[in-house]
């Protein structure tokens, strides 16, 4: 008995004394910082990203595209970049003590992140309250920008891609008509196919699109739909959605004789959708980047150190946004001519013509990016570039 | 026995003065980010004693928390947010015309986002505590999903998966740890009332409490109802504090963040979840320093893995399950008799000592 009691008391103590070693730990560190900062003149630059949980993935794309342009550019304004990366857990409150900490324990000039929209919005309203801004690399939701004027981004947002996808149905194919089919689970597919719409009517006017039907997160019998799409006609069709749904929709739209051509946004750069549809023609869709025909000079630089730097891995387009997202903070620096955040934050609402490896980039007033689009096809069994489209 | 009450309320109120000046001094002594995450731990203290009223203290495996937060989170959000920022957020489809010009104080809206909770719990509770052990933990998982699933879809009223935010933010400790003292102080009165003691007799054995005379259905649902109330009031206050709230953030994963608090602080005792949400939240930050590029005396250089801080948190838990199966606290509690305790025996052992 007193014996086992003895053993928790030992075990407690140990707890004990981790905690305070960590303690002590953190401690020490927090009185090296203002040496740290006294003797070398630095810009510090916070990065939060998802490097672990459900978002890792990409989170680490990011992350990888960010230091290399830091190796590459390591510099600005003479000064030395130094990057402060951490993880938030793909979680919002793990992303909302990052970026908190980012600015509080770490004073950052400026921070880049994260994947994942919804992260990015509990990071946002602490970065305006301290006046510092944050470019995001690849969150799509339009509300992210939205009410901040300290938040900006590098990615086209939704409703771009769906005003993208329009101008080119309507300009290089030459479609009258069009029908759209749409996951209505998805804020994603209803947001691109509900800007398509409004596009689409303004150039071909009221009328033009023939037919909408709707399915759900999950289907995999589409043949209602597409029966009633191809009573319609259209000279083309618009389906944005998850790449496991569409993929079935394409291919069972081909089957069933729907020879037109379908048209769908950048989730659709999937291995799964590819092996659905890879015996089919026609089928075109928009994303960030490519890697088979660089968009800028910059797009070059990115993908030469890329293949040096990793080259096991074919280059993706979340890394060339990180790159794009550090060129542009370093880019912005220089512009202002001095590190302090708010006249950063003025420099970057006044980006315009930004040569990334991405496109050009110019911010609007939200500060999202309207840039140039990469629309891919489907042949061969390959996705193939087909050509980009610049913002007007 | 009096005399012994009358110490225990003086030193009641001088533990909660003593609170009350330590929250004062961190009010004005420390950091945004530091009072972030005391605030983040308050909500997790909130969480993690609700979740122990029903899973340690009722025996009720329920996976349904963060189901329960997302009702309370999203309720507050709505009564709360300006009309204006309303008109901006909800630019998918407008907002419902009855809630769009909508502005509640806060104090209401987070309490109504407790009660609203409250009624998702009494609702799911019905059909769902009929079952027991894992068949309940499977059920209450599922109809944590379906709120999900529900606010995903009802996006005239929650403007579905794009998330609202401008949120009102509250920064003061003040109001998170006094929502986390009010709820240990109410499940402490509830835990030393008639119900409380017939909550522990069913977890303890089910049909000798039923024998006893104990109505069980009645007394799980009160349980699960209580412990939904303040699921949703943490999820009110968090709304507060991320100023964001979006569907994708009460994924069935946050529950386990809260079950594993309440297994690191001990089932069946509300001191080991406080104490245990203060290490984990805390914890989780402080360990930063291992994810960052470490340098060992100038010798060996270490490159900074992320997700090392989760690994440090595996090997506690692993080590608590191994050889401290209890928890922390296991099923005791800190209070004034074990400290008084403590206290006599070792006056026992120096008087014996010196005898």
């Amino acid at each position: 008995m007193i014996k086992l009691r003895r053993g928790k008391y030992v075990l407690l103590m140990v707890l004990l004394l981790t905690v305070s070693l960590i303690a002590i730990g953190c401690g020490g560190s927090e009185k090296d910082e203002p040496a740290e900062t006294g003797q070398a003149e630095v810009i510090k630059i916070g990065v939060y990203e998802p490097l672990t949980g459900t978002n890792a993935a990409g989170g680490q794309m990011t992350v990888e595209g960010i230091e290399l342009a830091n190796q590459l550019y390591p510099e600005v304004l003479g000064q030395k970049v130094e990057l402060v990366i951490v993880d938030n857990k793909s979680e919002k409150q793990e992303a909302a003590n990052a970026v908190e900490r980012l600015i509080g324990q770490e004073n950052v000039n400026l921070i880049i992140g994260s994947y994942g929209s919804s992260l990015s919005m509990s990071g946002g309203p602490i970065a305006m309250d301290n006046g510092i801004p944050v470019i995001g690399c690849s969150p799509t939701n339009p509300a992210v920008t939205l009410d901040n004027d300290y938040y900006f981004r590098v990615c086209f947002i939704d409703p771009f891609q769906g005003t993208v996808m329009s101008n080119y149905a309507v300009n290089t194919l030459g479609a009258k008509t069009a029908a759209i089919v749409q996951d209505v689970q998805q804020d994603y597919s209803v947001g691109l196919a509900s800007y398509f719409e409004k596009a689409f009517v303004a150039s071909n006017g009221e009328g033009s699109i023939v037919e909408k039907v709707n399915y759900n997160t999950g289907d995999k019998d589409f043949s209602a739909q597409l029966t009633a799409i191809k009573a319609a006609n259209p000279d083309v069709i618009f389906a944005p959605g998850n790449f496991l749904e569409c993929g079935i929709l394409v291919a069972k739209a081909r089957e069933l004789g729907i020879t037109v051509p379908i048209l769908g946004g950048d989730t659709w750069e999937a291995e799964e959708f590819l092996n659905q549809v890879k015996d089919y023609q026609d089928i075109y869709f928009s994303t960030h980047f490519t890697a088979e025909e660089p968009v800028t000079p910059v797009s070059t630089v990115f993908l030469d150190e890329y293949a040096k730097a990793y080259p096991d891995k074919p280059a993706n387009a979340f890394g060339a946004l990180g790159f794009d997202t550090y060129i542009l903070a370093l880019d912005a620096i220089e512009r202002a001519g001095s590190a302090e955040p708010e006249a950063i934050k003025n420099a970057l609402a006044a980006t315009e013509g930004f040569e990334g490896a991405t496109g050009i980039i110019t911010l609007d007033a939200n500060g999202d990016a309207t840039k140039t689009a990469v629309i891919k096809k489907v042949d061969g069994g390959q996705f193939v570039y087909e050509s980009k489209v610049d913002p007007q | 026995m009096d005399e012994q009450l009358r110490t225990k309320f003086i030193l009641n109120i001088v533990f909660l003065l003593a609170v009350a000046l330590l929250i004062y001094w961190g009010q004005h002594n420390l950091n945004n980010f530091e009072i972030r995450i005391l605030n983040l731990a308050a909500i997790f203290a909130i969480l993690g004693v609700s979740l122990n009223l029903v899973l340690g203290f009722t025996g009720m495996f329920s996976l349904g928390h963060a189901g329960f937060m997302c009702v309370g989170a999203y309720t507050t959000a709505i009564l709360t947010m300006s009309p204006g920022s309303k008109a901006i957020i909800y630019f998918m489809e407008p907002i419902h015309p009855v809630l769009a010009n909508i502005q509640w104080p806060l104090l209401p809206a987070i309490l109504l986002g407790g009660i609203t909770a409250a009624v998702f719990g009494f609702v799911i509770g019905f059909p769902a505590l009929r079952l027991r052990d894992d068949y309940l933990a499977i059920a209450t998982l599922g109809f944590s999903e379906i709120i999900r699933i529900i606010v995903t879809n009802t996006i005239t009223i929650t403007n579905g998966a794009l998330g609202l935010k401008n949120i009102p933010s509250i920064k003061s400790l003040w109001i998170y740890w006094l929502a986390a003292i009010l709820t240990i102080l109410v499940i402490k009165r509830i835990l030393n009332s008639s119900w409380g003691y017939a909550f522990r007799a069913i977890r303890d054995n089910e049909i000798a409490a039923e024998a006893m005379g104990i109505n069980i259905f009645k007394h799980k649902l009160l349980s699960f109802t209580i412990g939904a109330f303040f699921a949703g009031l943490a999820g009110a206050l968090m709304a507060h504090l991320i100023t964001s709230v979006d569907p994708t953030m009460f994924r069935f994963l946050f529950t386990f963040q809260i079950l594993l608090i309440v297994v690191l602080g001990g089932m069946g005792s509300i001191s080991g979840s406080v104490v245990a949400a203060l290490i984990v939240t805390i914890g989780m930050e402080v360990l930063r320093i291992v994810e960052q590029p470490m340098d060992l005396f100038g010798v060996v250089e270490i490159p900074g893995l992320p997700g090392m801080r989760m690994v440090i948190f595996s090997i506690l838990l692993l080590l608590v399950i191994l050889f401290y199966r209890q928890g922390l606290m296991g099923t005791r509690e800190f209070n004034w008799d074990w400290l008084l305790n403590k206290l006599d025996r070792l006056k026992d052992r120096m008087r014996g000592e010196a005898a």
